[in-house]
């Protein structure tokens, strides 16, 4: 296993943000550097960043699992109930003739999320256990690529906005599902905030030394 | 003398890994530690911001002026546009949820379509001041594009939560689209502006000035 208690290696970095070219010395577990001239991060070395992250995407994978297993939200009036999952929030649409649009739901909320996460535990498990495996640059870098087009943390806003929304005019039920899919989002965050390009590129360096 | 201000890795000829963060020479074409692509500067970084600005304003009218659902009680057919939504919940007394649509759905889009048009115009016209408030500026519409995908998502949930036959059924309309390809095409407006060119107009000296 690797050391986590190892700092980060010094290095010099170019601010993506402003271009300036600056020294960054050795980072201490939980230390991060920031630009001098515009602020922007540099460079972080967040503690036991691995092995949180993995934790973190193994706990996630779970989660999603699950929130797809159960309803989602119930929803009765005037005598009449139904039930919706997660999925479906995606297959109505595409029911409805809107397939463009069902599909770039299905996308935002459950495909790129559920494939940033395999592929987080994909990378972690062979940098935090030292297993071979090959694929790993291609790995770190999707992840960095797909990052900003995970949207569940704004879908689940929009749940919240969509519940205040009818509870007046129905009975809604937030389902075992919604519930599962809140941790899978806590957990998702976590792990990608656990982790820095820092981090994650030295360990692949590493291990390939 | 380089195009590039003092003391930045480009006038050393060093590009940065937008993925990785690794330097390495100019000559390279692709980050030699994890692939990506490599530029001293993002290519036609203003022409593509300008261009995806541009669709995004013209998305942005189909998206305000079409419905974005329909609810259909009991025979009758009710269109609602965003602005229509809003006005809807302020009437009814949910400000909170009235005021988080209106932010994300119209006063979002717009002012990130404004400041980035703004921050290219200020980068085209070779702009020497506040390079670290217009960063800044920066950085924020990068961070909050994602949000305006809010009302998208509530529209996919109540119709696939509202769907009571005749009593009550509620459909997708086609500003929904028109929505999600605004915030899809600001995010990527933002992506493709290079905010180290904010830098690379603004003289060493005076950029040096501006940090404490």
């Amino acid at each position: 296993m690797i050391s986590m208690a190892e700092r980060g290696p010094a290095g010099s970095f170019g601010c993506h943000e402003c271009d300036l070219f600056v020294d960054v010395p050795e980072l201490a577990p939980g230390e991060h550097a920031r630009c001098p001239r515009c602020r922007a991060s540099l460079a972080a070395w967040p503690r036991d960043g691995l092995r949180r992250g993995l934790s973190y995407a193994l706990a996630a994978v779970i989660l999603l699992v699950l929130a797809n297993l159960y309803p989602f939200l119930s929803f009765g009036a005037s005598g009449l109930e139904r039930q919706m999952t997660l999925l479906q929030s995606a297959s109505q649409l595409y029911q409805q003739g809107h397939h463009l649009l069902a599909g770039l739901v299905l996308t935002f909320i459950v495909a790129v999320p559920g494939v940033l996460t395999v592929f987080l535990i994909a990378l972690l498990m062979p940098l935090v256990f030292r297993l071979d495996m090959a694929g790993l640059r291609w790995l770190a870098r999707s992840v960095y690529l797909l990052g900003p087009w995970s949207m569940v943390d704004v879908f689940l806003i929009g749940v919240l906005v969509s519940f205040t929304k009818i509870a007046a005019l129905a009975d809604v039920v937030l389902g075992l599902s919604f519930w599962a899919f809140v941790g899978f989002v806590v957990c998702l965050m976590a792990a990608l905030s656990s982790l820095s390009p820092h981090l994650v590129w030295t360990a692949i360096e590493e291990r390939e030394l | 003398m380089s195009a590039f201000g003092k003391n930045t890795a480009a006038a050393r000829g060093l590009s940065s890994c937008h993925v990785c963060g690794l330097l390495s020479a100019s000559k390279h074409s692709r980050c030699p530690r994890c692939g990506a692509a490599v530029h001293l500067r993002t290519p036609h970084s203003l022409q593509k911001t300008t261009a995806f600005l541009i669709a995004a304003a013209v998305l942005f009218l189909p998206a305000n002026l079409l419905p974005i659902m329909f609810t259909e009680q009991l025979g009758s057919v009710h269109a609602s546009t965003i602005i229509g939504g809003v006005l809807l919940l302020w009437e009814h007394g949910s400000y909170p949820i009235a005021a988080v649509i209106f932010i994300a759905s119209v006063f979002i889009p717009l002012a990130k379509i404004m400041m980035l048009a703004w921050l290219a115009w200020s980068v085209s016209k070779q702009s020497k001041t506040k390079p670290r408030q217009r960063t800044a500026l920066y950085r924020a519409t990068e961070l909050v594009g994602r949000w305006s995908m809010v009302d998208v998502f509530v529209v996919a949930i109540l119709v696939a939560l509202i769907q009571l036959g005749g009593v009550l059924t509620i459909r997708a309309g086609a500003a929904a689209l028109a929505f999600c390809g605004v915030v899809m095409v600001t995010m990527l407006a933002a992506h493709s502006f290079d905010s180290r060119l904010i830098w690379d107009t603004c003289s060493g000296e005076e950029a040096d000035h501006d940090h404490r």
